[in-house]
């Protein structure tokens, strides 16, 4: 890990949790509105490094979420989901790849594994993410399938989120 | 001994994730009851002044139709005060000052964060307890209904907008005073579910629903919305049915924190009944 990798990793975990706390968690999509709610934050936890130490991943996912958690006034909801969320992707990771060796460069990224790949592991944990925080939001049974239509469209726009970044950064490293 | 240690080693992934979740989870239900508690008033006060700033900038792009509401709201005052009324006899409406005693107060604030996409919503407002406001007090905007203060710090309050699943407010029908709740189950942020009509009702869609003023946090006589559907259920006692709020939970600019003067004393009303 470079320390212009770290640099930049700092830099988007404040970024991320500003855009989120400021602007994100204020966008309005009208009538569907109650249903959509992207959490584009999480795409810190998406691009940190392979050769990051699996207990950092845990510690950094969790304060990534109480920072989050400081502008909603939810102490412990984005914090718990992240958790989750970092503990599950190095299991997703070795279960979508063939190998450790198969892995080029240090980021994941659309750029260096693919379409596919890429897809396979952001689907995964933004509906590993999306899930727990929904269900944990709500904490009752009785909406059970409101909020799974929650999670599900929530989970595609947060997709939609990373991948047009993802393809930024693609055209832009040329 | 070092078994446990080689063990806890090979193990520590799980471990430290079972620590941060348990630990996550603990705030979680520790600190978000929305009765309020210390740890918001914390983080009130620390993303207090980060929203605030926030939204100093964005007030700009809503100046137009805030400038609509004040000169409604002006107008509506207006035609309040003695000279707009057509005095005929002052012994009708001379009244003696112990008998008018303000029951209601209201301060102004401004909302600085808000949101209408969530299952459980929020709003910030930049007046807090040195401003006189304290929890259970109502939020309004004109005549209509906001939400609820949760959690007040020195210069913020914390409130639990309408659109949340803790919110259960106390309505009644507007042409015969029937008594309904009226709650919201998420999603659509215009839309909430009017709970507990009596059977007998004759249910019209557009049937203005207000408040009751059963609560103590709200007047009689706000507006809440207006019917737009509802069931006939055959085998339950209460029918159901779905309001349109009048209150747009998007747009909020400026609203009203609506003080009770008498709450204290209806407080100790019902506490001295209950001892006996």
């Amino acid at each position: 890990m470079t320390s212009r990798t770290v640099f930049f990793n700092i830099l988007r975990f404040f970024f991320l949790i500003f855009f989120q706390g400021l602007i994100l968690n204020h966008v309005n999509l009208g009538e569907l509105g109650g249903y959509i709610n992207p959490y584009f934050y999480i795409y810190f936890i998406l691009l940190l490094p392979f050769s990051t130490p699996r207990w950092m991943l845990l510690i950094l996912a969790f304060i990534l979420g109480i920072g989050i958690d400081m502008f909603t006034n939810t102490i412990g909801l984005n914090a718990a989901a992240c958790v989750i969320m970092a503990f599950v992707r190095p299991f997703v990771i070795s279960a979508i790849s063939s190998g450790p060796e198969s892995l080029i460069g240090d980021t994941p990224s659309l750029k260096n594994q693919g379409l596919k790949w890429f897809l396979y592991y952001a689907i995964i944990l933004i509906l590993v993410h999306h899930t727990s925080l929904f269900y944990l939001e709500i904490f009752r049974f009785s909406e059970f399938f409101a909020t799974f239509v929650r999670v599900l469209l929530s989970s595609a726009f947060t997709l939609i989120l990373v991948m047009i970044s993802e393809y930024i950064i693609y055209s832009g490293n040329k | 001994m070092r078994n446990l240690f080689l063990f806890l080693r090979e193990h520590y992934f799980y471990f430290l994730f079972l620590l941060l979740e348990t630990f996550s989870l603990i705030l979680l239900f520790n600190y978000n009851d929305f009765q309020g508690s210390s740890l918001y008033s914390v983080s009130n006060t620390v993303t207090g002044s980060v929203n605030s700033m926030f939204s100093g900038i964005t007030e700009y792009f809503s100046l137009r139709k805030t400038n609509r509401v004040l000169i409604e709201e002006m107008a509506k005052l207006h035609s309040r005060i003695p000279e707009a009324f057509y005095i005929t006899d002052r012994n009708v409406f001379y009244k003696k000052d112990s008998v008018v005693k303000l029951e209601y107060k209201y301060i102004s604030a401004k909302v600085i964060s808000n949101t209408t996409n969530k299952r459980n919503n929020f709003l910030m407002i930049n007046k807090g307890s040195i401003h006189g406001i304290d929890h259970h007090m109502g939020l309004i905007i004109g005549n209509k209904i906001v939400g609820q203060v949760v959690s007040v710090s020195p210069h913020f309050s914390w409130a639990m907008s309408l659109l949340n699943k803790d919110s259960r407010i106390s309505g009644k029908f507007k042409k015969n005073n029937q008594l309904v709740n009226v709650e919201w189950n998420g999603g659509n942020y215009r839309k909430g579910q009017v709970k507990e009509i009596p059977k007998h009702v004759v249910i019209v869609k557009g049937d203005t629903i207000i408040t009751s003023g059963n609560s103590d946090i709200f007047p009689e006589g706000l507006l809440i919305g207006t019917i737009t559907d509802f069931t006939n259920a055959q085998d339950e006692n209460f029918n159901n049915g779905e309001i349109l709020f009048s209150t747009d939970f998007n747009s909020l600019g400026y609203i009203e924190v609506v003080v009770d003067m008498m709450r204290k004393e209806k407080e100790e009303l019902k506490s001295t009944f209950k001892s006996q």
